[in-house]
């Protein structure tokens, strides 16, 4: 209590020194909150983009899937991975996918793209796809009256067979058993831009791409959705647990988007010397204070021993010092804080340049409001200062009664 | 009457060859309970450096402090600290109250060093108020109060604890005529009515004239060690 009352006093011995350090142990956790925060909001809309475009949080698999694809590396959908799917309640939704090359025509020029079969109204439940449509309907009308699949083409088949909503387009590829894939379907939406990754791809309803493929009753992939990104290694796990199948691989989206999450991770890595620079320069100041507060207590702190005060109560109470200003200033952060995150978060900074990725465009970089936000720059500032008042009182501590009393 | 202080063969010298200073040289007193002392002599005569020796804030170069019987020089740092806030009360010739305490809380200190209870410490504090002088000033910070006023205060926080003895390193050196006469009469009291041990270190006639005792130090020597016979019971 004493140790307090002295630490809290003393704060207000030098106002004017106590103000600058406060200000920039303040300054620093505005700075080292909205550097966090617009990190994880930024990474967060990206992850969420990337997750919700295509990926899905989590992908199921034959064994060796991801590393080499093949067509005959499939799983049945009457396996029952289906009902657990169903019956697990942290899964929100999920698609099930077919993957292929093959060679399309229009009428004049031919071109090597990929083939996807997705399940209409599962794909629409479980990734932004239904959103990517830019001209025509989605699988709105599946076969229509001649008894061709509709199906929806990315602009680089468009521009490249020169076709157009309700043009024919012919696909050539070879089967899983073996027989050559050959069939009409009629264009019925474009996705994406002229930039993103299906600029070559042709979207075929499920059933149809089996058909197509001979791969009746099989899929190469399930994407699932969960209640969020981060909550994707738990689901995996517990997907792999019920699955219980060695020859089926439940991965994450971290694994599945390895060089996107490895280069992000990187990029975190980065952020974190911009705040270690931040907190090096808080530290430089609170340091510069302690010294001259210990320099001029000198005498003070002889008095203290010389009376018989324990030598731990005079570095706890320039410890608490220095803790109590960290804490108040960062109290004081906290409040200005709210305001520019809250903005941040809800308005955020209108990108001069928007990125396409996949067709979604990300064109404001938002912040991120939440408890973590606001308590790890108290934790980084408050145990920055406590450490770097460690010298300082230790060396107060250690100060000979004598000495100190006699100016030696 | 028993001995609260005996020094035997005490030295205190700094530097070396021929910088050697020999501070105090072969000093060997002893002191009883209640009496009410004066170390004299001219600056440089050692008076300070026997004060400190004996309130165990420097070590000897040789010899030996025993205090209530115990001997400090083999005390550890830690044992020696708690050995001065339960036996020893520090008077300063600046004062050194702490600044951010009020005088009460300055008063209270060392007891609430020593783990007294609240209760205590609160009766023992205002009876220090009274004896002192300090009514009505125990709110105040020691900025807030005179010189001499400030002087009572660690006259009150180095008496309030009980210790055996009481070192004083020139007390009245800052202080008018006036105030001086006035604290000294406060501290002679003190000794008359509790039996504490009270050791001045001064150049000032005004304690010389109430000391019981007088040690005339010259370069580090005892040249003197005069019983006052005026005093005599």
């Amino acid at each position: 209590m004493l140790v307090a009352k002295l630490a809290f006093r003393n704060i207000f011995r030098q106002r004017r020194r106590s103000l600058l350090t406060g200000l920039s142990m303040g300054g620093g956790y505005i700075l080292l909150a909205l550097t966090i925060s617009l990190v994880e909001g930024s990474y967060n809309n990206i992850i969420n983009i990337v997750t919700t475009d295509h990926t899905g949080h989590v992908q199921i698999h034959k064994e060796n899937y991801l590393e080499r694809p093949g067509i005959f590396k499939t799983l049945s959908r009457g396996s029952g991975i289906e009902t657990l799917l169903a019956n697990e309640p942290s899964v929100r939704s999920w698609a099930p996918r077919i993957y292929g090359v093959g060679l399309g025509y229009g009428d004049e020029k031919s071109a090597p793209l990929s083939i996807v079969g997705i399940d209409p109204v599962m794909e629409r439940n479980t990734t932004s796809i239904f959103g990517k449509v830019r001209e025509g309907n989605y699988f709105s009308d599946p076969v229509n009256s001649d008894g061709y699949y509709s199906v929806m083409i990315g602009y680089g088949v468009a521009d490249m067979l020169k076709l157009s909503i309700g043009d024919e387009i012919v696909l050539i590829s070879s089967g899983a058993d073996g027989s050559i894939a050959n069939d009409i379907y009629r264009v019925g939406a474009l996705v994406g831009s002229r930039d993103s990754y299906e600029k070559m791809t042709v979207y075929l309803p499920l059933e149809a791409a089996q058909d197509f493929f001979s791969m009746k009753g099989k899929v190469h992939e399930y994407a699932v959705m969960t209640s969020h990104p981060s909550e994707a290694w738990k689901l995996t796990a517990v997907l792999s647990a019920i699955i219980d199948d060695p020859l089926v691989t439940v991965s994450p989206w971290q694994v599945v988007e390895a060089t996107f999450y490895k280069s992000m991770e990187a990029d975190k890595q980065g952020n974190k010397v911009t705040m270690g620079i931040v907190v090096f320069l808080i530290c430089i100041g609170v340091l510069n204070t302690v010294l001259m507060s210990v320099l001029e207590r000198t005498k003070e702190f002889g008095v203290m021993l010389a009376v018989g005060t324990n030598r731990l109560m005079v570095m706890a109470m320039i410890i608490l010092e220095i803790v109590t200003l960290g804490l108040l200033s960062c109290a004081i952060g906290f409040l200005l804080s709210l305001p520019l995150l809250y903005w941040f978060t809800h308005v955020g900074i209108t990108m001069p340049q928007p990125i396409d990725m996949g067709g979604v465009i990300y064109d404001t970089m938002v912040g991120e409001m939440g408890a973590a936000i606001f308590i790890i720059p108290v934790v980084i500032i408050v145990g920055s200062a406590a450490a770097v008042s460690f010298i300082p009182a230790i060396r107060a501590a250690l100060i000979t009664p004598l000495d100190a009393l006699s100016d030696r | 009457m028993s001995k609260v202080i005996e020094t035997s063969h005490l030295c205190r010298y700094f530097g070396e060859g021929e910088l050697l200073v020999k501070a105090l040289d072969d000093v060997s007193i002893d002191v009883e309970e209640g009496e009410f002392s004066a170390i004299i002599g001219p600056s440089g005569s050692g008076k300070s450096t026997l004060l400190h020796l004996i309130g165990g804030l420097d070590k000897p170069t040789h010899g030996e402090v025993i205090l209530a019987g115990t001997n400090i020089e083999s005390m550890t740092r830690s044992a020696l600290s708690n050995f001065r806030r339960d036996h020893i009360g520090f008077v300063f010739q600046a004062y050194n109250l702490i600044p951010v305490l009020s005088t009460i809380e300055n008063i209270e200190y060392v007891m609430l060093m020593q783990g007294v209870p609240s209760s205590e410490r609160r009766k023992r504090v205002f009876e220090m108020l009274d004896i002192l002088g300090l009514d009505g000033l125990g709110g105040r910070r020691p900025a807030q109060l005179s010189g001499g006023q400030q002087q009572r205060v660690a006259v009150a926080r180095a008496m309030v604890s009980r210790p055996n003895i009481i070192l004083a390193d020139e007390p009245t050196a800052n202080l008018d005529s006036k105030t001086g006469i006035s604290l000294l009469d406060m501290m002679k009291d003190l000794n008359v009515r509790h039996g504490m041990t009270f050791i001045f270190s001064t150049h000032d006639q005004k304690i010389m004239d109430r000391a019981r005792r007088l040690i005339h130090l010259r370069d580090g020597l005892i040249e003197l060690d005069e019983q006052r016979k005026e005093f005599a019971a």
